[in-house]
C-alpha cells in the first residue's frame, strides 16, 4: 500500500516536472525577436497545419452541421418548435462542437503530424546539426509551428460553425422544409456574438495553445527511435484530447455557468 | 512545393476564417455588437422578480431595446432590484414609464416589458422606474384562482 | 595562434543513469592530424564526440576546445567555436526540407554574408569537392546513403573548419563509398591543415588514415598510438579489438549462473 502511494506520489512529482520543463522549452522557443526569415518559415508551417486541415474541417463541418439539423428537427418537432432548429444548431456549434470537434480532429492530424515530424528531425540528427551550425532548433523548427498552431485553429473552427450552419440550413431549410426566415431569424436572436460566439473563439484559442504546446514538446523530447516517435505521436492525441475535454467543462461552467 | 501556390493557400485560408467569423458576427448573431456603445443604466423595483435573470432582454413593444445586468435584493425596500442596461438609441422611455416582467410564450423565459408613459421627460442614467409589475408565480395564480373560486 | 592539442580532455568523468561512461578520461588530440578514435560498441564513442562538440557537458573535469574550457562558455560563444569546426553524423542528417545545394549553403547563409553569386561559387566548389557537383538539385530523399554522406560532408566543410568531427564515416558503406571517403577525408585534412577527428569500428580503413589511434574501453583511454604501434601491441584488450576476436577481456558470454543451473528437467 505504501509502495502504491509512493509511485503514485513519485508520478505525479515527475509529471508535474514534465509540466515546468515543457513550460521553459516554450518560453526559450518563443519569446525571441523574430526576424523577416522568420516570417517565410511561419507561412511555410501555416500551410502545413492549416491550410492541409481544411479539407477535414469542411467535411466534417458539413456532416456535422447536417446531422444536427437532422436531429434537432426530429426533437424539436415534437415539441411543435421545428422553427427554433436556426437556433439550435447555431448554439450548439458556436458554443461547443466547433471549437472542441475541430480541436479534436486538430489534434489528430495536426498534431500528430507536428510531433511525428520533429520527432523524425531529432532521431535523425537533424536538430543536433542546426545545433552545431549554430542555429537553436527551438528558434528555427519548434516556433514557427507553434505559432502556426495558434493561428490556425481558431481560423478553422470559425470556418467550422460556418460551414455547420450551413449544413443545418441545406438540411432543415431545403429538405426538411422549415422556413429559411426562421432558420436565420431565430438565429440571429438567440446567438449574441460576444457571449456565443467570441467565448466559442476564447476555447479555440485555449485549445490551439494546448494542442501546439504538447505537440512540439513530445516531438522536441520524445526518445530517437521509431518506437519513440510513434509514442509520442500517440502521446500527443491522447493528452491533446484529454486536456481539450477538460478544459471545455472548465471553460463553459466560467462562461455558460453563470446564465442558468 | 511551388512557393507561388503555397503563400496563396495561405492567405486564402486566413481570410476564409476572417471571413467566417465576420459571417458569425453579422448573419448568425444578428450583429447585437452595437449595444455597448453609449448604453445607458436604469433600475426598477419589483415585488417578485422569480425567473428574471441576469441578460434576459428588456423590451419594448417587443422590440429589445437592453438586457438585464443583475438582479439583486434592495435592503432598504426590501423588493428586488433588476439593474438594466439600455441601448444609447433609445432615448425616448419617458419617466413614468411601467415595466413588467413577463413571460417569453407558455414556458418561456422571462424578460422584462416596458410600456412608455406620457411624460415629456426622459429617463436617463441612473433613474429608477417606479410603475412596476411583478412576475406571475404560479402558485399564487392557483391561490388567486381558488380563492375567487371559494368566493363564488 | 597555433595549439598543439587542439582537443584537451582532462579528468572527464560522464554517467548515464548511474552507469559510468567514462571516469577520469585524459587525452589529448594534436592540431593537424588524423586521429581515430575506436572502442567496442558501449565504450562511449559517440558520447566523447557529443561532449567535444559540447552537446553533453561532463559531469566532471573539463574538455578544453582551441584552448578554451566549453562547458564554461555562454551560448554565444559557444556557437562562435562551432563556427570553426564542422561534424559529418553518422546518417548524414541533411535538411529533408531542403535541395542538395541548399544543404551545402545553409551554414553560409547563417553565419555569411554573402553575394548570390558568392555562394553559388562557393557551393558549386565543395560539391565539386566532394564529388556531387552534378547532384545539386537533387532532394536528400534522392541520393543514395553514400552519396547523402557526402553532401554532409560538403556542408560540414563548408565554413573552411579548423576541426572536423566523423561519427562513423565508414558504417554500413559498400567498399567503393568507404574508399571514396577514405581518400575525401585524406585529402581535406592534409589540403587546409584540418585536424579530423573520427569514431568509428571499422579498423582496416580508420587505421588507414589515421595518424594517431586512441582505444576506448571500460571507460578510459585504453591505449594512445599510432595505428602500427597498435597493431603491434601484447595488450589483451587491445589484442581482441584490432585482431577481432570473439572472446578475451570482453567476453563473449553475458553474465549469467552456470548452465546447468539454467536447464530444465530436473537433471542433476
Amino acid at each position: 500500500m505504501i509502495n502504491l502511494i509512493a509511485d503514485l506520489g513519485s508520478g505525479l512529482l515527475g509529471k508535474l516536472v514534465r509540466i515546468g520543463q515543457a513550460l521553459l522549452m516554450l518560453l526559450q522557443a518563443t519569446i525571441v525577436r523574430p526576424k523577416a526569415s522568420s516570417f517565410s518559415r511561419l507561412i511555410q508551417q501555416l500551410y502545413a497545419v492549416g491550410v492541409q486541415s481544411l479539407i477535414i474541417i469542411l467535411v466534417s463541418a458539413l456532416f456535422i452541421g447536417m446531422v444536427l439539423g437532422l436531429q434537432g428537427y426530429t426533437l424539436l418537432a415534437a415539441y411543435g418548435t421545428e422553427q427554433a432548429v436556426g437556433q439550435m444548431v447555431a448554439l450548439t456549434l458556436v458554443r461547443e462542437l466547433s471549437p472542441v470537434v475541430a480541436a479534436l480532429l486538430f489534434a489528430g492530424r495536426a498534431g500528430s503530424a507536428l510531433t511525428a515530424e520533429i520527432g523524425l528531425m531529432k532521431a535523425t540528427e537533424q536538430l543536433a546539426s542546426l545545433e552545431m551550425f549554430g542555429v537553436d532548433p527551438l528558434h528555427r523548427i519548434v516556433a514557427p509551428r507553434f505559432w502556426a498552431g495558434i493561428i490556425s485553429l481558431p481560423l478553422l473552427v470559425a470556418i467550422f460553425s460556418l460551414v455547420g450552419i450551413y449544413g443545418g440550413h441545406l438540411v432543415a431549410v431545403d429538405w426538411l422544409g422549415v422556413y429559411s426566415g426562421s432558420y436565420w431569424g431565430n438565429m440571429q436572436q438567440a446567438v449574441d456574438f460576444n457571449g456565443d460566439v467570441l467565448n466559442g473563439m476564447v476555447k479555440a484559442l485555449v485549445f490551439a495553445f494546448l494542442i501546439s504546446w504538447t505537440a512540439v514538446y513530445q516531438g522536441y523530447t520524445c526518445v530517437p527511435t521509431s518506437q519513440g516517435i510513434s509514442a509520442a505521436t500517440t502521446r500527443t492525441v491522447v493528452y491533446s484530447s484529454l486536456a481539450i475535454l477538460g478544459f471545455d467543462f472548465i471553460l463553459t461552467a466560467l462562461m455558460f455557468g453563470g446564465t442558468v | 512545393m511551388n512557393k507561388r501556390w503555397l503563400e496563396l493557400s495561405v492567405g486564402l485560408m486566413m481570410v476564409a476564417g476572417v471571413a467566417a467569423l465576420v459571417a458569425l458576427a453579422l448573419q448568425v448573431s444578428g450583429g447585437n455588437m452595437s449595444r455597448n456603445a453609449q448604453s445607458y443604466a436604469i433600475s426598477a423595483l419589483f415585488e417578485n422578480a422569480a425567473g428574471l435573470g441576469p441578460k434576459a432582454k428588456v423590451t419594448m413593444a417587443g422590440v429589445t431595446v437592453g438586457e438585464v445586468v443583475s438582479v439583486a435584493i434592495d435592503p432598504n425596500a426590501l423588493m428586488a432590484v433588476v439593474n438594466m442596461e439600455i441601448y444609447g438609441q433609445v432615448d425616448y422611455l419617458s419617466i413614468d414609464s411601467s415595466a413588467s416582467i413577463l413571460t417569453a410564450g407558455l414556458l418561456g423565459e422571462k424578460y422584462v416589458g416596458l410600456t412608455v408613459g406620457a411624460e415629456e421627460e426622459v429617463l436617463v442614467d441612473g433613474d429608477v422606474i417606479e410603475d412596476t409589475q411583478s412576475a406571475l408565480v404560479l402558485e399564487e395564480l392557483i391561490g388567486q384562482f381558488l380563492l375567487n373560486f371559494g368566493d363564488n | 595562434m597555433a595549439i598543439d592539442d587542439i582537443i584537451n580532455i582532462q579528468n572527464v568523468s560522464f554517467y548515464r543513469d548511474d552507469r559510468a561512461i567514462f571516469k577520469n578520461l585524459n587525452c589529448a588530440i594534436s592540431t593537424g592530424k588524423i586521429t581515430a578514435i575506436m572502442g567496442p560498441s558501449g565504450s562511449g564513442k559517440t558520447t566523447l564526440l557529443r561532449l567535444i562538440g559540447g552537446q553533453l557537458n561532463p559531469h566532471e573535469g573539463q574538455i578544453r576546445l582551441f584552448d578554451q574550457d566549453i562547458a564554461a562558455l555562454n551560448r554565444k560563444q559557444l556557437n562562435q567555436i562551432r563556427a570553426r569546426m564542422g561534424v559529418l553524423f553518422q546518417s548524414g542528417a541533411l535538411f529533408t526540407d531542403l535541395s542538395v545545394f541548399e544543404n551545402v549553403a545553409f551554414p553560409l547563409r547563417e553565419h555569411m554574408h554573402l553575394s548570390a553569386d558568392e555562394l553559388y561559387n562557393k557551393v558549386l566548389l565543395k560539391l565539386e569537392a566532394v564529388g556531387l557537383r552534378g547532384a545539386r538539385d537533387l532532394m536528400p530523399s534522392q541520393l543514395s546513403g553514400g552519396m547523402a554522406r557526402r553532401v554532409a560532408l560538403a556542408r560540414a566543410v563548408a565554413m573552411e573548419p579548423e576541426l572536423i568531427l566523423y561519427d562513423e564515416p565508414f558504417a554500413g558503406q559498400d567498399p567503393i563509398a568507404m574508399a571514396v571517403l577514405q581518400r575525401l577525408i585524406k585529402d581535406l585534412n592534409s589540403a587546409t591543415n584540418l585536424t579530423s577527428v573520427l569514431v568509428s569500428h571499422d579498423i582496416a580503413e580508420a587505421c588507414a588514415i589515421a595518424d594517431q589511434v586512441i582505444l576506448l574501453g571500460e571507460g578510459r583511454v585504453l591505449v594512445q598510438d599510432t595505428p602500427a604501434a597498435l597493431h603491434a601491441s601484447n595488450d589483451p584488450a587491445v589484442k581482441q579489438f584490432i585482431h577481432g576476436e570473439a572472446d578475451g577481456v570482453i567476453p563473449f558470454h553475458f553474465a549469467a549462473p552456470a548452465l546447468q543451473q539454467e536447464l530444465r528437467g530436473g537433471s542433476e
